[in-house]
C-alpha cells in the first residue's frame, strides 16, 4: 500500500487480498449454500438466498434483512474530532445533534470522490463513520496520513495537531464496543424487531425513530445502536451496529422473528436493484469511477457544504458546482420477456439518434428496467424520451457490426426506447 | 445440483444429448443456478454451423451475460423458439424445455471430448 499526492490527488494502491468470509459466512453457507457466494470487496458474500427478484419484492413489500457487515466502521473521537470530521468531509458534522447521522464525502485536494459516507454523532466528542467496505483501507490511510502531517492540508494547517483518533470498531483486537453493520429494511422492519425487545418502550423509541436519527437500544439481549438509515430507496428501515460476535445470533433472531412477516434474507443482487431502483449512488459507479463523478453530477450537491468554512477539496467542488454538464439520470425501460436487459456502457441515445451519455447501473424490477445513466444535464428533464443502444454482448455480435463502445454525438439507432423519471424513487 | 444421466458434458458447463447425428444443446443446472434469473436469450440462426466450442448462443440474466459454446462441431437444425417469450425456461427445467438448440453433428469426433455424467459430476467437486 502507498498514498502519495499529485496536484492535491491522492492516490492509493490495494493489496489484492484473498477474500475472506464476512462474519455471517455459515449463516449464507446454510441458507443460500457455496453456489451463490461470491467475492465482494474482499469478502464472500452471498449474491442471493431465493432469487434477487424475490428479495427486492420482500423489501418492497415486507422486509429483507441484508449482511452489511464488511462496510467499515469507524470511531473519531477527542475533543477536536467534530473540527476534524468538518475538515475530511463536505456536510456539517459540528452541529449535528447526538443522536443524529449525515450523509457525506470524503475528497482529496483535487476533489475526486475517495468515499461516501455517513456520519453519526454518538457524544459532544464521539462519532461513527460508516465507509464503503471496498474503501475502508484506503480511508484509514488517508485519514491517518492526514493526522500524520503527510498529506498538507493548505486551509488547515493545525490538522496534525488536532485531538481526535481514529479506530476501527471492527477490529478483532478491541475489547469492546465493537460494531458491524446488519440493514434490515422494509415496511415491515419495525415490526420485527419490536418482536425481539422485551420492553414495550423501546419499540416506541424505535418506532418514533425520525430519518437519520439514532437510539442505542438492547434487542434479543444484543446491544444495538439502531439507526433509521438504510440504502434501499425504503421510507421504512433501520441499519443495526452490532457487536461481530454476536451477529450469527442477531440474525437468526431477526429472521425467526420475522418470518411470519415475511421476512427474508437478502443477498448483494437485490440490493444492488433496490438501490438502483430508487436512484441511489454506487461508489465507483455513480461516484468516482471511470467518468470520475462528483456529488455534483450523482445528484448530490446539496451534501457538498461549499459555505461551510472549510473542507478539503472545496475549491474543487466550487469550480465543478459552476461547469459540470452531465449528470446521472434515472431511466426507465420495459423489461417484459424477450426484451434484452440494458448493461452498463450501452448508449443512451437522444430523439435523433445521437449519443447523449451512458448506462451506469442497471436493474430489472418486475416487467420495467430502471438504469441509472450519466447523460448531458440539457436532456434530462423528467418525461423525456430517450432510446437506448446495445453495445454488443459477444464476440459474434461485434464480428457483425454491433459497437463496442459508442462516443458521445455517435448518431445510431435504438434498440429499446426509454423515459427520463424523477432522480429519486422513495417506497 | 442436479446432474442428468445420458447426456454428456462440457467445462463450461454446456450438455449434449445425443439422438442419431443430432445433438441437443442445453446449459446445466449448475450454469443455470450461477446466473439466476434469465430473463433473454440469443438463438443462433438455423442453418449456421459452429465448429467445436463456437460461441452459438447468449444466454442472459439480470446479472450477467454468458456465451454457451456449441459442444460439437454442427449444423443448426432447430432452435427453441419458445426462450423467445419463456427465457425462464432455462431456470425451471434446463435439461428439458429449456433446451436451446438442435445439431446436426458434421464431425462426430467431436463428441469424444466430452464428459459423461459421473465424470461431469467429479468436475463440479473441483470447482
Amino acid at each position: 500500500m502507498q498514498g502519495s499526492t499529485s496536484a492535491g490527488q491522492f492516490v492509493f494502491e490495494q493489496r489484492a487480498a484473498e477474500p475472506v468470509p464476512s462474519v455471517l459466512y455459515d449463516e449464507h453457507i446454510k441458507r443460500a449454500g457455496k453456489s451463490h457466494m461470491a467475492a465482494f470487496a474482499g469478502y464472500l458474500m452471498p449474491l442471493w438466498y431465493s432469487s434477487i427478484a424475490e428479495e427486492h419484492r420482500a423489501v418492497r413489500e415486507r422486509a429483507g434483512l441484508f449482511d452489511c457487515t464488511h462496510m467499515g466502521v469507524l470511531e473519531v473521537s477527542g475533543q477536536d474530532a467534530g473540527r476534524f470530521l468538518d475538515i475530511v468531509s463536505t456536510n456539517r458534522v459540528q452541529d449535528l445533534k447526538i443522536g443524529r447521522a449525515r450523509y457525506g464525502y470524503i475528497l482529496d485536494a483535487a476533489g475526486n470522490v475517495l468515499d461516501d459516507i455517513i456520519i453519526y454523532r454518538r457524544g459532544e466528542t464521539s462519532f461513527m463513520v460508516v465507509v464503503n467496505a471496498a474503501n475502508e483501507p484506503k480511508i484509514k490511510f488517508y485519514l491517518h496520513e492526514l493526522q500524520e502531517g503527510r498529506i498538507p492540508v493548505a486551509g488547515a494547517t493545525d490538522v496534525p495537531a488536532l485531538r481526535a483518533s481514529v479506530r476501527d470498531l471492527r477490529d478483532p483486537n478491541r475489547s469492546q464496543d465493537r460494531r458491524v453493520d446488519l440493514a434490515l429494511q422494509g415496511p415491515a422492519a419495525i415490526d420485527a424487531l419490536a418482536k425481539l425487545a422485551n420492553d414495550p418502550s423501546v419499540v416506541e423509541r424505535i418506532a418514533e425513530l425520525k430519518s437519520f436519527a439514532f437510539v442505542e437500544e438492547c434487542l434479543a439481549g444484543v446491544d444495538c445502536l439502531i439507526c433509521r438509515t438504510g440504502y434501499t430507496g425504503s421510507n421504512v428501515g433501520v441499519e443495526l451496529f452490532i457487536d461481530p460476535e454476536q451477529a450469527p445470533c442477531l440474525w437468526d433472531a431477526i429472521l425467526d422473528a420475522g418470518k411470519p412477516l415475511g421476512v427474508l434474507p437478502c443477498g448483494l443482487g437485490a440490493r444492488d436493484s433496490l438501490r438502483i431502483e430508487a436512484g441511489l449512488p454506487l461508489y465507483g459507479h455513480e461516484l468516482d469511477g471511470k467518468f470520475n463523478l462528483s456529488p455534483f453530477e450523482a445528484g448530490y450537491g446539496w451534501a457538498v457544504k461549499l459555505d461551510k468554512e472549510f473542507f478539503i477539496g472545496q475549491a474543487a467542488m466550487r469550480r465543478v458546482a459552476e461547469t459540470y454538464d452531465m449528470e446521472v439520470t434515472r431511466i426507465e425501460m420495459p423489461a417484459t420477456r424477450g426484451i434484452r436487459p440494458v448493461r452498463p456502457d450501452d448508449a443512451v441515445l437522444d430523439e435523433s439518434g445521437a449519443c447523449i451519455g451512458w448506462v451506469l447501473s442497471a436493474a430489472k424490477v418486475e416487467e420495467k428496467q430502471y438504469a441509472l445513466a450519466y447523460i448531458e444535464r440539457k436532456a434530462a428533464q423528467e418525461g423525456t424520451k430517450r432510446g437506448v443502444y446495445y453495445l454488443a454482448r459477444s464476440q459474434s455480435q461485434a464480428e457483425q457490426g454491433r459497437r463496442q463502445a459508442v462516443e458521445r454525438k455517435e448518431k445510431l439507432d435504438a434498440d429499446l426506447a426509454a423515459v427520463v423519471v424523477s432522480r429519486f424513487a422513495r417506497f | 445440483m442436479a446432474v442428468a444421466s445420458g447426456v454428456l458434458y462440457t467445462k463450461d458447463h454446456e450438455w449434449a444429448r445425443v439422438e442419431g447425428d443430432i445433438v441437443i444443446v442445453g446449459i446445466t443446472d449448475y450454469a443455470q443456478e450461477q446466473l439466476g434469473e434469465v430473463v433473454f436469450v440469443e438463438l443462433p440462426q438455423v442453418g449456421k454451423d459452429f465448429g467445436v466450442h463456437q460461441e452459438c448462443a447468449v444466454v442472459e440474466s439480470s446479472k450477467a451475460a454468458s456465451d454457451v459454446y456449441s459442444p460439437v462441431a454442427g449444423q443448426v437444425t432447430e432452435v427453441n423458439t419458445n426462450l423467445e417469450t419463456k427465457p425462464e425456461l432455462i431456470n425451471q427445467d434446463c435439461y428439458g424445455a429449456g433446451w436451446i438448440c438442435k445439431l446436426k453433428i458434421t464431425d462426430k469426433k467431436s463428441l469424444d471430448s466430452l464428459m459423461d455424467a459421473k465424470k461431469y459430476e467429479e468436475y463440479l467437486k473441483t470447482l
